[in-house]
């Protein structure tokens, strides 16, 4: 086993990957530290200590932003670029370019970081990055498509493998998504600040198309291709079903396109593009659970291993809060549902039940099975990531039963009238109300983070005892010649 | 481990990285009938509800909203947001409007005698009063020392008349006081501190106290122009009480000893203030909402 590796490692270009696999650990370290601290500003404000530095209002987009695109990026970048060597047998194209898209991809994760803690943000929501950014985005982005396409086409096989659409669809998707939301004109050279191109309605409208397919590409589609490859490869078992694979995928991506409008439902946005924002999501429930079910049909002839393997487990309940939040999802789009969640917390988690249950777990789970591939090694202990395994659940679980509760009562206190036809309570009252679910919330994510920080010194104990195993193989090897 | 299925369908035939296979299973019944089903369910909500733009318009949708307008009469438009908000708008006003009407028509005597309709103004109060006012105030209207006057005691700084709070939310009030550090000296304004601190009972030096009076009615410091010979202060100008124990700006009930409380009263003298800023409320609450505002602030007082 170990000379197939040490023959692989010198058949790909496992550096790259390496890199942006650390820096996935990092940036969900630090991102998921931002996010405890400001589910804890919102349980206990003084946590705001009364600057603008420390606000809420800084620090949301920079706990999105180092999830989504430092841990969530680096971690698709790590695992597209292992995935498209392997399964087309070859190099990747343009090594120096993929260079380029680590550090790159890293210095925008920084830039918008410092970005919105001095207070700059364009006010749009996961694309708070200002003009100069979105031009470093653009550049970086372009980058990694073309290496990621030349890798394609320079492949051994004339087969492309199912994970490969995916993670195709999710670069040509975020291209799109991310160039037409952030038309902007900047006030002058000089400054970060600018402005929309759109206006009003319409520029709503862009960004939760942007928002939305944000999701859909981004934090869907792109890690089905992840696990598509990581889940049979662990499991040892064939995908259940190819065709499945091809419907869902395009049925998909198909209607993700149209659903950004269910997050405008009962605003200024014409009433006939919130119902086609409705029903398409309707219609994305069962091409989104393709992906739930050839995942979990495929874990269905390794079952007794999930007794054993904490990381199989992680990508079993990965697959499980997938198929429950693309239930939720579809479910909150209706017009009715929505007049009770819109605008309350029972959307926050609703999108935490996908990213820490779906989107965190099978990253989880692929990283720890590609982690000692790439260093030639073994995980330094098995029963950490089982520790982190349960520490993430019970997080994900509390946070989200915490949300769930306080963002229904929000939504039933706020249109509660009385007798006489007033309402029943004031706002600083539902406020007053969410205190202990805010509080739960908090403790929720500091599960989840100590099962981060868990993860983070396993993986760091599995990269020394891999490096000192090289580094003694050697010597080995010098001293034989 | 063997293999103990016998029906499982075969693989494609392309192997991946080794051992990376597919199946060619067919689509999973249940699953392409729900998603059949899905679709189904899109069409009924495309014919209910406003769905497909067609040049300039779309279509309506079969759905109609039918509700009272302000005016009272019925209206009927095909399944829309801004009708649906006017629908459930409307019923709760008309529910309200009888109560208002009544409101509006009584004198404000009157209105505390009318049992059904002082509830209406506690329930109807609480709401206006948490969503315009509670965010000085305080939730219960108790407001906070250094800061916004306290509604629920029986201290009114511009009179407790219904008339007079009415005034005060329409036209709202500005409090001024000068800074005394330049007119007067620290031994002066020592003094007067403790003068001011005895008349509330507050304990205090005697000699201070009694040359603290002379200069409070002196021309010197000359307190009494609005405070008053008696220090009761003048409700025409917002002056303060000085002589009960309600204190507003300084923080006495927050002093931790005697010292601090001299302390806290001497640092109005010295500053001043100009923070006694409340905002006029007419053209933001109408003044129904003001009328409804005033009965019920009043009652929070015990009223005058």
């Amino acid at each position: 086993m170990s000379a197939t590796h040490q023959a692989a490692a010198e058949q790909y270009d496992y550096d790259i990957i390496k890199k942006f696999s650390v820096m996935a650990i990092v940036w969900a370290v630090v991102g998921m530290l931002v996010g405890v601290y400001i589910a804890s500003e919102l349980a206990w404000p003084f946590l705001n200590f009364d600057s603008p530095y420390f606000s809420f209002g800084r620090f949301r987009p920079v706990h999105t932003g180092a999830v989504i695109f430092g841990f969530g990026g680096s971690a698709l970048f790590a695992t597209s670029y292992y995935v498209v060597q392997r399964t087309c047998q070859t190099r990747l194209f343009a090594p120096g370019l993929a260079t380029f898209t680590f550090w790159g991809w890293q210095a925008v994760i920084v830039l918008a970081a410092a970005s919105y803690v001095l207070g700059y943000s364009q006010g749009r929501e996961y694309a708070e990055m200002e003009w100069p950014i979105d031009l470093l985005i653009l550049v970086v982005w372009v980058s990694y498509m073309a290496v990621y396409i030349g890798t394609l086409m320079q492949r051994k096989q004339a087969h492309i493998y199912v994970a490969n659409w995916f993670y195709l669809s999710f670069i040509l998707a975020t291209a799109l998504l991310h160039t037409f939301n952030n038309i902007a004109i900047p006030v002058n050279l000089f400054t970060l600040k600018s402005y929309s191109l759109f206006a009003g309605t319409q520029d709503a409208m862009t960004q939760w198309w942007y928002g939305h397919n944000a999701v859909g590409f981004f934090l869907t589609a792109a890690f089905l291709g992840m696990m598509y490859y990581f889940v049979p490869k662990h499991a040892g078992r064939p995908v259940y079903s190819y065709r499945l694979s091809i419907v869902h995928f395009w049925a998909l991506s198909f209607m993700y396109m149209w659903v950004g409008t269910h997050h405008l439902h009962w605003t200024a946005l014409p009433d006939w593009a919130s119902t086609l924002g409705a029903t398409f999501s309707i219609m994305l429930l069962l091409p989104s659970w393709g992906g739930m079910i050839n995942g979990i049909m495929t874990l269905s002839g390794a079952w007794d291993k999930l007794r054993t393997d904490p990381i199989m487990r992680f990508m079993i309940v990965a697959l499980s809060f997938y198929g429950m939040s693309t239930f939720e999802g579809p479910l909150m789009s209706l017009k009715d549902v929505n007049a009770l969640s819109h605008y309350t917390d029972w959307t926050v988690g609703h999108v935490h039940s996908g990213a820490l249950g779906w989107v965190a777990m099978i990253s989880f789970g692929s990283l720890y099975h590609m982690i000692p591939r790439l260093w030639n090694t073994t995980m330094h202990s098995e029963k950490l990531i089982n520790i982190h395994f349960w520490l993430a659940t019970i997080g994900t679980l509390l946070y989200i039963t915490a949300m769930w509760i306080s963002g229904i009562s929000q939504g039933l206190m706020w249109r509660a009238f009385d007798d006489f036809g007033n309402l029943q309570y004031s706002f600083v009252e539902s406020v007053a109300a969410m205190h202990p679910f805010y509080a739960m919330r908090a403790i929720g994510g500091m599960f989840f983070l100590t099962g981060m920080l868990l993860m983070a010194y396993n993986v760091y104990q599995t990269i020394r005892q891999g490096v000192r195993a090289e580094v003694a193989n050697a010597r080995a090897v010098a001293a034989a010649a | 481990m063997a293999e103990k299925t016998p029906t499982q369908a075969q693989t494609t035939g392309h192997v991946w990285d080794d051992d990376l296979q597919e199946f060619n299973n067919p689509l999973p019944v249940w699953w392409t009938y729900t998603f059949y089903v899905t679709i189904v369910f899109a069409l009924v909500y495309w014919v209910v509800y406003p769905s497909w733009p067609i040049g300039k318009s779309f279509l309506p949708g079969v759905n109609t909203i039918t509700y009272k307008n302000a005016a009272g009469q019925e209206e009927s438009w095909h399944w829309n947001t801004r009708s649906k908000l006017l629908m459930e708008t409307q019923a709760a006003a008309v529910a309200q409007k009888p109560y208002f009407d009544k409101l509006a028509a009584l004198p404000y005597d009157k209105i505390a005698k009318d049992p059904e309709l002082s509830s209406f103004v506690v329930s109807a109060g609480k709401v206006v009063f948490s969503e315009n006012c509670a965010a000085c105030h305080q939730a219960g209207g108790q407001g906070k020392v250094g800061f916004f006057p306290n509604l629920t005691d029986d201290d009114w700084i511009y009179g407790g008349s219904p008339e007079k709070i009415n005034e005060t939310i329409t036209k709202g009030r500005h409090g001024y006081m000068p800074p005394f550090s330049d007119a007067l000296s620290g031994a002066q304004i020592d003094e007067l501190a403790h003068y001011v601190a005895s008349l509330s009972g507050l304990k205090a030096d005697a000699a201070k106290v009694a040359k603290g009076k002379e200069l409070f009615h002196s021309h010197v410091a000359a307190c009494y122009y609005c405070h008053n010979d008696d220090a009761k202060g003048r409700k025409d100008i917002g002056s303060a009480n000085l002589t009960d124990k309600v204190w507003l700006w300084a923080d006495v009930p927050g002093a931790a000893d005697d010292a601090g409380k001299i302390a806290a009263i001497r640092k109005v003298i010295v500053g001043g203030l100009d923070k006694g800023v409340m905002p006029s409320w007419q053209g933001r609450l109408s003044e129904q909402q003001i009328k409804l505002l005033t009965v019920y602030v009043h009652e929070l007082g015990g009223g005058k």
